[in-house]
């Protein structure tokens, strides 16, 4: 009997442990990617898309670029974001997802009898994906982050990579990081 | 032996099934809104992105729509109607232009979620909600329900996207 009850705790555990840390999604776009930026090395973490919402934001620079963005973090990230935990600790990955703004003329049409002048602005198409990837050792010399950008799946250059840790160094008191925790409303 | 082996799945599926419905957080609250019975689903800041969205004009906020698991699986299968337990959260924050950020840029670009405004919520139950296209509504401001009258503007409001079951938000790819 005591074998019988070893082994319920063993296999519930086992399904528990299972249950728990299976990925939440397979989408094969967000698969890996086998190719890893210049410079710092990194992939395209699977399943990123997924991760826990950090904020939301708006880049607006007239005539270059107007973008909707969404920050994401993976659980070691999320924890660090809630508890204010500075430095992130090593295994902290923030993804940061950019798309077009657009105006949804669909939107505005149903809205305008209910909310007069209603402007109504989404997602259009997805710009790119960024990662700060944190390594107190591996990335020392770069405050501990390492960097990478991609578009359509594939790595920016040596080049593009070499402004991301200069733009965020004025970020040195929030250990580099620009975006902070959106509260829950 | 073959006893053991009904129990073995039996604990298994029990096991499995706790540690899948247990709640990412608590933010468990009491009040619930008028007209539909909603209350704040627990854990629902930690749900998975659908996409983003902002409002300018009047409202002038930046948003994020939110949405529990069989949410996100109707989404990504492109599944019309959305199936009885669906929840959909739309998240809203003031929109703010980040001065810490512009210092950087040496330019005002940087627009950023500033406080929290409200937070709504879409239900799915095809047969309690039968009146209004099987879809409960609630909206919340530092956890207090929204009155009766705003409640009843919520359904009317999205009769017209029918089509796509009366959700607005697409999933952000």
């Amino acid at each position: 009997m005591k074998r019988i009850a070893f082994l319920l705790i063993a296999v519930a555990t086992v399904a528990g442990v299972v249950a728990f840390t299976a990925p939440a999604s397979g989408h094969a776009d967000e698969a890996a990617s086998p190719i890893a930026s210049p410079i710092y090395g990194v992939k395209i973490p699977a399943g990123y898309r997924d991760w826990k919402l950090i904020a939301v934001d708006q880049l607006l620079i007239p005539g270059m670029a107007d973008q909707l963005r969404a920050q994401f973090g993976n659980d070691l990230a999320i924890k660090a974001f809630k508890e204010g935990t500075l430095p992130f600790p090593d295994g902290a990955i923030i993804a940061a997802t950019h798309w077009t703004r657009v105006p949804s003329e669909n939107n505005n049409e149903v809205l305008d009898g209910p909310f007069p002048g209603a402007q109504s602005f989404v997602v259009g198409s997805p710009v790119n994906v960024q990662f700060m990837v944190k390594d107190s050792k591996k990335y020392a010399a770069t405050g501990g982050w390492g960097f990478a950008d991609f578009k359509d799946g594939k790595p920016g250059d040596k080049a593009l990579h070499e402004t991301c840790f200069p733009c965020h160094r004025p970020a040195k008191d929030r250990d580099y990081v620009f975006t902070r925790y959106a509260p829950a409303p | 032996m073959k006893r053991i082996a009904f129990l073995l799945v039996a604990v298994a599926a029990v096991a499995g099934f706790v540690a899948d419905s247990a709640p990412a957080s608590g933010h468990a609250d009491g009040e619930a809104a008028p007209i539909f019975g909603i209350k704040i689903p627990p854990g629902y800041r930690d749900w998975k992105l659908i996409s983003v969205a902002h409002e300018e004009g009047n409202l002038n906020d930046l948003r994020a729509l939110l949405g529990n698991d069989v949410a996100i699986d109707a989404y990504r299968k492109g599944r019309l109607p959305f199936p009885d337990g669906t929840i959909i959260a739309r998240l809203a924050w003031n929109y703010v232009s980040s001065e810490e950020n512009n210092k950087v840029f040496g330019r005002s670009q940087s627009f950023v979620a500033g406080s929290a405004t409200n937070v709504q919520f879409m239900v799915k139950d095809s047969i309690k909600y039968a009146a209004t296209g099987g879809w409960g509504f609630a909206q919340f401001k530092d956890g207090k329900p929204a009155d009766e009258a705003l409640l009843k503007t919520c359904f009317p409001c999205h009769v017209p996207v029918k089509d796509r079951d009366f959700v607005f938000t697409r999933y952000a790819p």
